[in-house]
């Protein structure tokens, strides 16, 4: 019975011409999407390298210099684009892609490709995921919106309960028959996605793990859509009312959840502007350790510290340049004092995201987006891990600044120039983004929520539908 | 038959509670989206308001060490932070340069939460570096926000679709039709009639919840009767637009679950599907050159003009003899050749940085152009236009702002390369921000787009007289 009902329903989608041409226009958005984003991650790549190349040589070639200018003068951290960016782009439009890492200040990525466009970037780009995520559902409604319901109407639903049939079997041999082209599309997409990936050499670390959870999820979000669409369409009677009830579930979980959900996390868990921002770091800064200015109190207790310590009775007395270790005490200072206004943002980050998380009890949308992004890493949690690397570079890259100065020079000493290789030693900066394992586990809790909404659909229908 | 029609329609909608649970739905999303918007505009008021008073602060702060200075007294403050230094008042008291809220602000979010609402340019910073972006979380940025501008280009047609896509086909499937027939009006002028009157019926709704909301809240729009009228206008003109889709796809299709699902179809392709067929038109025709190849270009500068500072200096000063009039010290210290570098880099990178300005320029002008294809995309540009936070009022903040920041840096610079500190009395004359607003005409979009839907209503209403049987009106 399954599979008759099964043959005959893929038999009647085929024959109807709007899902011919729905399940036609969905794929070539998909190959239009996929071959734009291809396009521009092999150029984003190529710059990347280039950059990275290219600001390496001018931090090289620096030649003869005061270690502390040339932590002035600073370096770039680039960010990579990673493979699986390719389907789900999340928000790397929204956050600039290179850091600027100088002595004394921890800045944020700089130029977003948002800022860098039109206003009309707000409404979405033609990506893969915006046609996973918000196309494939409606597809999912188009295709299954009357499969109840136009045998109700035709009065086909009598003659089918009379045959005797098992109901459970004619509502799986439905349910198959409306989850198949999609599951098709869904597995034709991530297979050719694979084998993109696999064969472009530039593209980072490319894993087929990272890629089959990428497209478990996918498909999940698919089945509670399908379970959705078939549940409403049991339990209306029109065809015409079916579609209207799915599509506003579709709106409720798509449109208005998510952006109701951001407003409500801006009233309740603001950032700061990015001017109260500097200025609460300013503030901070001002009351403790400047390692430029020898007379303020900090430095002088600092100074009397280190006195006792070497138990000398005068800064020219110790090993080392004081003057440029004061630099350092007061370079560590002030990443302290960025680390505790970042703990700030992160700690607003963590309680909005705990809005998000509640508000997927209205939408499975929001756990299928965040775990999408996750795992393609382009997250903010990847976001947020990236300039904490950099930041850790930038903390290390001063210290290892400004011990050269301590160890090559006394005390009261000028004009010091560290020798044109010495920039060559300093380790270049490496970023590797969070294994799947760890993704996976960071993101435990929308793993429920899927779950939950999965398991919870599918039983919903079944005993809606067993009472047909 | 107007009349009758009219009461029969009016009974239908109250009995059928459409009515009311229509009046519910526009209450909840106006509502929400308004105390949404009004939060944002009052928060930007208020950091804007803040920001100034700490400059008020730090202006007395430095007065008074100026003060002390020149009265020979010793102060506390480190060297290198005396505003007698014209780069000190140029470096760490600067201005602020703001594009405050208007009064409509609060109906589209726009470009508002991507870009900061005031920055403060300083002498020795990099003016193509300016950052304009606000700290925002990208995820808030990814969703979009919940505001008014949302409720009209979005939620609005669905509204009109759910409400009206099977006022005719209901009729044909209930086999009340055929009664209709008998009846001495034709087939299209009844159903005309019909959606004129539910269009009648959404617009009072809508106009008189958005007032009532508006004016409960306790945003002014009072100020600019004539920018709350063209919204009231541009959301009419376009519920207008999705009534005559409702007609034409009735008069095409006669079945209840086709109409709805060939207006959802139209719904995606206007709303979802062109504009960002068109924002990736522009950006594959028009690509933004990259960005870190921007920030390579400037290193590579920066050191070069780093080795050859003195004469850099020299060339600089013999350019601009005009910086340098009474000074008869001719001493140089680090800002001079700093400052003169700097003048340099910004000419040399400018042909790089035009280069961004001129392709945005020429996305926009794309956009311009093919933004007439999706009536969605013209309304939500005219409603960000009226808030005041489209792309090019914050582009022309932008330009002002960096205007700004080279009239900051010229007002100094004769200071710097006369060797002439800077006094309590020059505080006077340190040059003030003001923002000019852009004449935006938002209300321009309300013609065409009213001449399209009739246009197409015309079209309809023309083709369903001449021929009844291509439209199967009665027969199926």
């Amino acid at each position: 019975m399954i599979r008759k009902t099964f043959s005959k329903e893929i038999k009647e989608l085929m024959r109807d011409g709007r899902a011919r041409l729905s399940i036609l226009i969905v794929l070539s958005l998909l190959g239009a999407a996929i071959w734009v984003t291809t396009t521009h991650y092999q150029n984003v790549n190529q710059e990347y390298a280039n950059a990275i190349t290219s600001e390496r040589k001018v931090w090289d070639n620096q030649g003869e210099k005061n270690p502390h200018s040339a932590a002035h003068f600073g370096t770039y951290a680039f960010k990579p684009k990673y493979p699986l960016s390719l389907i789900d782009k999340g928000v790397d439009k929204y956050v600039g892609s290179s850091i600027f890492l100088e002595a004394h200040k921890r800045n944020e990525a700089q130029f977003s490709a948002a800022a860098d466009q039109t206003g009309l970037a707000r409404f979405g780009d033609l990506t893969p995921d915006f046609v996973l995520l918000f196309i494939i559902p409606l597809l999912i409604i188009l295709l299954g919106y009357n499969s109840f319901t136009k045998e109700r109407e035709t009065g086909t639903l009598t003659l089918v309960k009379s045959q005797g049939v098992s109901i459970w079997k004619w509502m799986i041999g439905k349910w198959l028959a409306l989850f198949s082209p999609i599951l098709l599309i869904t597995s034709v997409l991530f297979i050719l996605t694979g084998i993109i990936l696999s064969n472009l050499n530039d593209f980072g670390v490319f894993n087929w793990d990272s890629l089959l959870w990428l497209s478990l999820i996918y498909i999940s979000y698919y089945i509670i859509f399908t379970n959705l669409v078939l549940l409403i369409s049991a339990i209306t009677t029109k065809s015409g009312i079916s579609l209207v009830l799915s599509l506003s579930i579709w709106i409720l979980a798509c449109l208005i959840a998510p952006k109701a959900a951001s407003n409500v996390v801006e009233s309740e868990y603001p950032y700061p502007t990015r001017q109260e921002f500097e200025a609460m770091v300013l503030k901070d800064k001002k009351n403790g350790l400047d390692g430029h200015n020898p007379w303020s109190k900090e430095a002088k207790l600092l100074e009397q510290k280190v006195l006792r310590e070497y138990n000398v009775d005068s800064l020219h007395k110790l090993p080392f340049n004081f003057a440029a270790y004061r630099t350092q005490k007061g370079e560590e200072y002030e990443a302290e004092v960025y680390f505790k206004h970042y703990k700030y943002l992160k700690k607003q980050y963590s309680e909005q995201t705990n809005v998000y998380r509640n508000l997927a009890v209205i939408s499975p949308y929001l756990p299928t987006r965040f775990l999408s992004m996750a795992i393609s890493n382009t997250d903010y949690a990847t976001h947020w891990d990236f300039s904490d690397a950099a930041e850790k570079y930038r903390v290390a890259t001063q210290k290892f600044l400004n011990d050269n100065t301590a160890q090559n020079t006394v005390y009261g000493q000028r004009g010091y120039t560290a020798d044109p290789d010495f920039w060559k030693e300093l380790p270049e900066f490496e970023y590797d983004p969070p294994k799947i394992e760890t993704t996976i586990r960071q993101n435990k809790s929308n793993l429920y929520i899927l779950g939950i909404w999965l398991i919870g659909s599918f039983s919903l229908f079944l005993i809606k539908t067993l009472k047909i | 038959m107007l009349k009758y029609n009219f009461r029969y329609e009016f009974k239908l909608l109250i009995r059928s509670r459409w009515l009311q649970v229509l009046s519910l739905v526009l209450f909840v999303l106006v509502g929400f989206s308004v105390l949404n918007g009004k939060d944002k505009i009052e928060k930007r008021e208020r950091i804007i308001a803040d920001a100034e008073l700490e400059v008020e602060k730090s202006d007395a702060m430095m007065l008074k060490l100026i003060d002390s200075v020149t009265r020979g007294l010793s102060v506390s403050a480190p060297s290198w932070t005396i505003p007698t230094n014209p780069m000190v008042v140029g470096n760490y008291h600067p201005r602020i340069a703001s594009m405050k809220p208007i009064s409509l602000s609060f109906i589209a979010t726009g470009q508002s939460d991507l870009f900061t609402s005031y920055i403060k340019p300083t002498v020795s910073g990099d003016d193509f570096a300016l950052n304009f972006s606000e700290m925002s979380s990208p995820i808030q940025l990814l969703f979009g926000s919940f505001d008014l501008a949302f409720v009209i280009v979005f939620l609005l047609p669905l509204l009109i679709i759910a409400f009206s896509y099977d006022v005719f086909s209901l009729e044909k499937e209930r086999g009340s039709l055929r009664l209709l027939a008998a009846q001495p009006i034709a087939i299209h002028s009844w159903l005309l009639q019909k959606l004129s009157l539910r269009f009648f019926w959404l617009s009072i709704l809508l106009l008189f919840t958005m007032t009532f909301i508006v004016f409960l809240s306790g945003v002014d729009v009072i100020d600019e009767p004539l920018s709350y009228l063209s919204l009231l206008l541009l959301a009419l003109v376009y519920m207008l637009f999705w009534f005559v889709m409702v007609f034409l796809i009735n008069l095409w299709i006669g079945n209840s679950s086709k109409n709805a699902v060939a207006l959802i179809g139209l719904w995606v392709i206007f709303v979802l599907l062109i504009p960002s067929v068109i924002n990736q038109m522009g950006s594959t025709f028009y690509p933004m050159p990259s960005r870190t190849l921007l920030i390579n270009e400037m290193r590579v500068k920066k050191i070069e003009v780093s080795k050859k500072q003195d004469e850099i200096l020299d060339n600089f000063l013999r350019d601009h003899p005009e910086y340098a009039l009474n000074d008869s010290s001719q001493s140089r210290g680090f800002y001079h050749r700093y400052m003169a570098s700097q003048e340099l880099v910004k000419e040399e990178l400018s042909p790089i940085v035009n280069r961004f300005e001129e392709q945005l320029r020429k996305q926009q002008i794309l956009v311009d152009r093919l933004k007439w294809i999706s009536p969605a995309l013209i309304i939500q540009e005219s409603l960000n236009k009226l808030a005041g936070n489209s792309s090019s009022d914050y582009e022309s903040f932008r330009f002002q702002a960096i205007a700004f920041a080279e009239t900051w840096r010229e007002h100094l610079m004769p200071f710097l390369y006369n060797n002439r500190d800077f006094t309590s009395e020059d505080y006077m004359n340190l040059p003030k921000f003001e923002m000019k607003r852009i004449k935006n005409k938002p209300s321009t979009a309300i013609l065409p787009l009213l001449t399209i839907s009739l246009f197409l209503l015309g079209i309809g209403f023309f083709l369903s007289k001449t021929g009844y049987k291509r439209f199967n009106i009665i027969n199926e």
